[in-house]
Parts: C-alpha cells; structure tokens; sequence
C-alpha cells in the first residue's frame, strides 16, 4: 500500500515537472526577418535585422520597459547621472557570465565603450553619444563599478545605453559571446537564423525559475510580406511584428483574436518641399517652396481625417508634428492635427498674390501652381496617399504630378542632386528622446532634408530650433528639455517644412499558441518581452 | 604521333578558338555590368544616410566608400586585379566578402538549376518522343496546348503559385524551361521520323526503338546539345525571379538584392559568374555538336 502511494506520488510529481516543462521551457518561437542581418556585431548594428538579432541576444545595462516607457534596471544594478549630463556611474550585477562562462564585469563595459566611440567604427549608437569633441573617458572604480565621462553633455544619456549590447573584453569568441537571453546557434545565410536560449542567462522569474521560458527563436528571412502572411495562416509562424493594414482587416476578419491594433505608433508619414537654394528648379517654383504661407496652405488642403480612414483603413490617425502623441511626455499636446479646410488655404494663398484661373492656380507671374510629389515605389500605401493628395490640391487649383521611384533614385535626389520638387515619405522612430530626432532639426545637419547642411541657419526660425535642440541637449533637467522641445514643435507645426500626414497604427499579429506576448507600440512591438514569452 | 592528332582535333574543334571568345565576352560582360551599374540612377546614394543617428562625419565616411568606384575602368582593372589573387572585393549592402557570399549561395542555385533542368529535358523529351511516336493528333495538341500555356506564364506568376502551393521551386524552372525544350525537341523528332529512310525502315518493319536510337536520335542529336546549351541559359535566368519571390537564398536572390542595393562589386561578379556559366554551357555544347557532326561524317 505504502509502496503504491509512493509510486503514485513519484508518478504525480513527475506529471507535474512535464506540465510545468510544457507550460515554460519548451518550444520555439518563429517569425520573419525583413532582410537579411549585415552584421552579428552589436555595436556596428544599423539594420533592423541587425537590431533584432542584438535586441534577442544582448545584455544592456538599462533597458526601457516597452509597455511602461520607463528605464529599468538590467545588467546595471543602479545608475547615476551627474547633474551637467556628462558622466554616469552605473553600479554593476555580480555573478553573471557570457554564454560561453566568460565571467562579466566592469572591464567589459568599458571595453564595449570605448569600442562603441572609436570614430573609425561610424557606428549609429555611437553617434548617438557623440555631442561634442574630446574622447570618453572610463574608469573603472571596481569590478562592479564604472564611471563613463563624455566631454560634452548627452541628452538622455542613461536611455541612450538601451541599444548598447555589452560585449565580452575577454571571451575568444567575440561578438558571438552574449549576455541576452539568446544566442545565435545556427546561420543559414540569406534563408535563416537559429537562437538558442543563453544557458548562462541570469535572469528568473518572480517563482524562481530560469528565463526565457522558451527553448529557441527562429528567424526566417522572408523579405516578401505576402508570403509571411501566408505562412502565418498555415501555423509556420508565431508573430508578425509590423502588419499592413490590408492584412490586418484581412486575417482580423478570420481570427479577430490574432491581431492586434496597439494604436498610433511613434512613426510619421510626411511631405516636404525642397527648399534647397542650389537645386535645379526654376526660381519661382523656390519661392512658392520658400514661402511659410504657401506650405501651410498647401497642409490645409491636405485631407488627414480621408487619408488614415482610406488609405490606412481607419489605422492611422491624423499626424500632428514629428512627435507622435504615442510618446506620452514629449508629445505637446497643446498642438492639434491641422484642420482640413481647402477655402481657408485658397483664400491665404490669394493673400500672397497667387489666383484662380479657369481651375488652374497661378502666381502673381502668372506660372500655373504644378509640382510633383515623388515617393518610393513598391509602397502601396505612400503610392494611394499621393494620389488622394493629388486630388485635394485639385480642388485649390493645383496641379499635382505622382512620381514613383526605386529608393537609391529617390534618395540621391533627395540627399545628392536635390532634382525634386516634394517627397513624400516616412520617418521611423525607434526612441522617444527628441536627440533621436536631432539630426534633422539642426540645419548644419545631412538629415536637415528640406534644406540639408546649411553653413547658417537661413531662416530666423531655424535659427531659433537650432538654438532649442542645443539647449535642451545640453540640459539635464526634463522640464527645461520639454519646453524647449515643446517649442520646437510649435514651430515646426508654424513653418510647416514637413508637411505631417499621419502617424500609422503599431499592428501585429500572434498566433493563439503564443503566451505572455502583449504588443506594444515601440519596436520590437511583439516580441519585447520574449523572456516571458512561452508557448503552449 | 599522338600528340599531333590532339592538336589537330583541338583545331578542328576550334576549342582554342572558343576559350578565347568565352575569356574576351566574359570579360566584356563584366565591364558592361559595371558601367551600367556605374550609371544607373541612385548608384552613390546609400539607404543608410538617412539613418537619424549618423553624424556627417558618419554619412561622409559613407559616401568617401564609394568614390573609389566612380572611375569605372580603374575600378574594374583594379577589381580584375585583385581577382586574379582570389578577392572579389567586399559587398557594400551586405558588407562581407563576396567570395564568402558567392561560397554560400551557389549550391543552392545549382541545385534549384539542375533539378529544374533534368525536369524540364525529362518531360520535354518524354512528351515530345511519345508524341512522335505514338503519332495521334489529339494527343500532340495537346501536348502543344500544355506546353503553350506554361509558355503564357510569366516566371513571376509560377513562383507564386508555388509558394502559394507548396510546389518545390525547381518545378517553377522546370515549367518555364519545359515548353521551350518540348516544341523544339518534338518539331526535330517529327522531322527525323518523316525522312524518307525513317519510312522507309518503319515499312520494313524494324523495331520502333532501333529505329529511335540508330536512325532518330543521332540525327537530331547535335541540334538537341545546341538546345541544352540553351537550356541553361533559361534556367539560371528564371532562377533570378524565381528565387528571389520564394525567398531563396541563392543567387539569384543575391543578385536581385545586389540590383538594388546598386551594389557594384556583386552585382559585376554575379554577372562575371553567370556570363562564364551560360558560355561554358553554350561552348560545350557546341564543341560536343560539332564532335558528333565530325564523327558522323
């Protein structure tokens, strides 16, 4: 009898480690990369494949909670940022190791520093720190203890370490010793990519038991969103990141329960005008592109309310200025979307001289209002928003031509020979911070894309947003940095030189066996929380 | 004695001849690709430019990586050069060495080919001498009604369906080269079986396959080789489309993505690796052709 209890309890106490291995532990994870990873370094990433591969292997010192926007704690115990913005000490775990056993500590995050501000690298993260000349300077305090100096101020400096994936000083297998939950176990190159769970990972859960509850992640690389969609319906796939409105009305009206609308994202869709003075456009077609009343004009005439409910199918809102109201603290939210008015921006365009001729809008010269707007081609939804836009400015009088281009066209008009008239395109916003954004604000900068490096400020206004975006650079302080980025924005809405359309809708799918994945607007929306993520 | 006899079979071949038309064309059609891609519009943009975290010195290091390639001849004799010790040069837009990438890719292209390839001959060459042979004309419209649609489809529109279905990608390049192969191999064995001395032996009543493999094939041999160089060709063509719509990473996916990444040092050898493949195919063929003919006579 008493041998059958036994027997029966071992039996119960074994069924119960299977349920549990089966709830946490087990399975892999699949979804699609968009192209294929040009780097496993994490410090050269500048790809999204790229950043996928270090968001899912990388160890970070802090890393930003998608769901809560705040910073926590990761490989860093504690932090402190000095009051002039320039130095943080971070106060480091001890115990933890590398996926090959190499022992983690101060030395590495030094290493990974100064490797990351080798000006030889051009690394996108590194740039980010860059605000001023001089070199950075590390010293580490104990082995669990580091302070990091940059000779100038960084804005935000402790969030800027989210991206840094710390690389081991010492482990003979380089970049491919991690610290993330993950590790890359196989490489097909061009077809796909293996993760292993990191058996050296230090994190658990609030039970104590050993994070990521999954076994492995892999990752396809399917540049081709129809066939993505098309594995997701047949179970190939567990998650699709970014979805397109189509398919998401598409699978939604299938399996409501797979989809996921988590509002507007932080990402923006835009036109603008070229106002470069050394363009090759005829110098009354600068001066209507120069004018603050003619691009606000033309911004009224702009229906944003029909393009997110044709276009984007109702998943997109009207688009203020360039920061989303997605991003809770910086966003003003004095600032509303501008009203769509086609009289009120005819009329304000008679103001400055032009009029109205059988249809056909004419400056005080007499040349007909025409331009064209080029987007990229291949993209349905930029290609349908030009055309509705086409519409509206008809209805002012103006003549308005769709260009479609391949992108290296596109962007060497844009960047090189300034042979455009608008473009119409979007901005990808990984960051909440207004530095993400600093490269286009500043008019010395390549990114300034109305009017790309300026030797002056050529307007007052820009003038004064350079001032703002190196005030609030330069400030430790949240309030003083909100004002002034407030203010910016209130003069980008003003001046118009990006026309904002709309911010698109963060959309996604998951399969019903996935649990724990709850997606959120910030990139990676699905999978940010992939330690917790298990599958049934 | 020997040795003289090679040689002037080597001549009569005109191998030497070939080598020399296949070196000076591949070495053409490397330059050509070049230049074209020289020229072609977005060549000194780069995607990465408008990455929000690059500072000038960044998106100038960025640029400055592609000067070297604006003197195309310079670029392209430095290249040959650098070539001939066994460097292709690195890709721009996936920044590893295209030997590796080349090294990765081609099995599987080769694969996807030659499965295609024997696919497309068997059911050509199947159709096309049962069609022959069998001789009944609703079973050769047929045959032709089959092979013209497959003819009707684009390569894109297959690759689809494919994936849609789940057929292997080799059947896509199959398809594609099949009907090509079937109109050309049944209208020569057509032309074969009505010869007079083809009548003439049926009527004496020799055995069907005698007749196919002494009398049939023989003669429509060297124009079948002339074919299969040609076959090849087609195949590595459909294969750039096909792969890069089912997502498979050979070369042609490799060249799609190098087309329009603009990037120049892959684009110029996958072009260079291709030219060579086609050629080789084409030579070989025709040096075999002209050996049958040879030994014919």
């Amino acid at each position: 009898m008493c041998t059958q209890h036994r027997k029966s309890f071992l039996i119960s106490i074994a069924a119960c480690f299977i349920l549990a291995g089966s709830a946490f532990g087990q399975g892999e994870l699949r979804f699609c990369l968009r192209s294929e990873p040009k780097t496993f370094e994490p410090l050269k990433v500048e790809d999204e494949a790229s950043a996928t591969i270090r968001y899912l292997t990388g160890g970070v010192l802090v890393r930003m909670n998608r769901q809560t926007q705040a910073l926590e704690p990761e490989l860093a115990q504690s932090w402190k940022v000095s009051k002039d913005g320039k130095q943080i000490i971070f106060k480091l775990r001890s115990g933890i190791s590398f996926s090959d056993g190499t022992p983690f500590s101060a030395e590495d995050v030094a290493y990974t520093v100064q490797q990351l501000m080798d000006p030889a690298l051009h690394s996108p993260t590194g740039d980010a720190f860059r605000s001023g000349p001089g070199n950075v300077e590390t010293k580490i305090i104990s082995p669990t203890q580091i302070s990091i100096t940059f000779p100038a101020p960084v804005a935000g400096l402790d969030h800027q370490f989210d991206q840094v994936a710390i690389m081991s000083a010492h482990s003979p297998k380089k970049e491919m010793a991690v610290l993330g939950p993950f590790m890359v176990d196989d490489y097909k190159p061009g077809a796909s990519l293996l993760l292993k769970r990191n058996p050296n990972y230090w994190k658990t859960d609030e039970q104590g038991r050993h994070l990521p509850y999954i076994d492995s992640i892999r990752l396809d690389i399917q540049p081709n969103r129809d066939v993505e969609m098309l594995r997701f319906k047949r179970n190939e796939l567990d998650l699709i990141n970014t979805l397109d409105s189509e398919y998401f009305d598409k699978l939604g009206a299938i399996s409501p329960q797979l989809v996921h609308d988590a509002g507007p994202s932080l990402d923006s869709e835009q036109m603008w005008f070229n106002e470069v003075a050394k363009s090759p456009l005829p110098a009354y077609k600068k001066a209507w592109f120069r004018s603050e009343a003619f691009r606000r004009a033309i911004s009224e005439a702009i229906n944003r309310e029909d393009l997110s409910r044709v276009v984007f199918r109702g998943h997109a809102q009207p688009a203020v200025g360039p920061v989303s109201p997605a991003n809770k603290f910086w966003f003003n939210a004095k600032l509303k979307p501008e009203s769509y008015s086609p009289d009120t921006a005819l009329k304000a365009l008679q103001a400055e001289g032009f009029r109205m001729e059988n249809g056909t809008l004419k400056d005080k010269d007499g040349n007909a209002v025409v331009f064209s707007i080029i987007t990229n081609s291949g993209n349905k939804y930029r290609e349908r928003m030009a055309t509705m836009i086409q519409d509206d400015l008809q209805k002012i009088g103006v003549h308005v031509n769709v260009v479609t281009l391949d992108f290296p066209s596109l962007i060497e008009r844009m960047t090189q020979s300034f042979d455009y008239e608008a473009i119409l395109l979007g901005l990808t916003n990984v960051g909440l911070d207004p530095n993400e954004q600093m490269n286009v604000w500043l008019s010395s900068s390549d990114n300034h894309q109305w009017n790309p490096s300026e030797k002056a400020p050529e307007t007052a206004w820009e003038a004064e947003i350079d001032k703002l975006m190196r005030e609030q650079a330069s400030s430790a302080d949240p309030k003083k940095r909100k004002e002034a980025f407030d203010r910016v924005q209130e003069i980008v809405f003003e001046e118009a030189p990006f026309i904002y359309l709309v911010n698109r809708n963060a959309l996604s799918a998951v399969a019903a066996n996935v649990q724990g994945a709850s997606p959120v607007i910030l990139v990676p929306q699905t999978y940010w929380n992939v330690e917790r993520i298990s599958l049934k | 004695m020997l040795r003289g006899v090679i040689a002037k079979r080597i001549a009569q071949l005109g191998i030497v001849r070939h080598g020399l038309a296949l070196i000076a064309t591949v070495l053409l059609g490397g330059l050509l690709s070049a230049v074209l891609v020289r020229f072609a519009p977005g060549f000194d943009s780069d995607e990465q430019e408008l990455d929000l975290h690059l500072n000038s010195q960044s998106i100038q290091a960025l640029r400055q990586a592609r000067l070297d390639q604006h003197n195309i001849f310079h670029f392209y004799l430095h290249s040959l050069n650098r070539a001939a010790h066994g460097d292709l040069g690195t890709s721009i837009s996936l920044g590893q060495p295209v030997t590796t990438l080349l090294r990765q890719r081609i099995p599987l292209t080769v694969r996807l080919v030659g499965l295609g390839l024997a696919t497309a001959w068997l059911l050509a060459l199947g159709l096309a001498l049962s069609a022959a042979w069998i001789r009944i004309a609703a079973y050769d419209a047929l045959n032709t009604f089959l092979s013209g649609i497959f003819l009707c489809l684009p390569a894109a529109v297959l690759a689809l369906l494919s994936v849609l279905w789940r057929v292997p990608a080799a059947l896509v390049i199959a398809s594609i080269v099949f009907p090509q192969l079937y109109r050309y191999a049944r209208n020569l064995l057509a032309q074969g079986y009505a010869s007079p001395h083809i009548i003439t032996a049926r009527a004496k009543g020799i055995a069907e396959l005698r007749i196919l493999f002494w009398h049939v094939i023989p003669v429509a041999a060297p124009e079948l080789l002339a074919v299969a160089g040609i076959s090849v060709s087609l195949a590595v063509g459909t294969a750039i489309p096909v792969e890069a719509l089912c997502g498979l990473a050979g070369i042609g996916h490799l060249a799609w993505q190098a087309a329009l990444a603009r990037d120049l040092p892959l684009l110029m050898n996958i072009t260079i690796l291709v030219t060579l493949v086609t050629l080789l195919a084409n030579s070989t063929a025709d040096v075999i052709g002209k050996a049958l003919r040879g030994h014919e006579a």
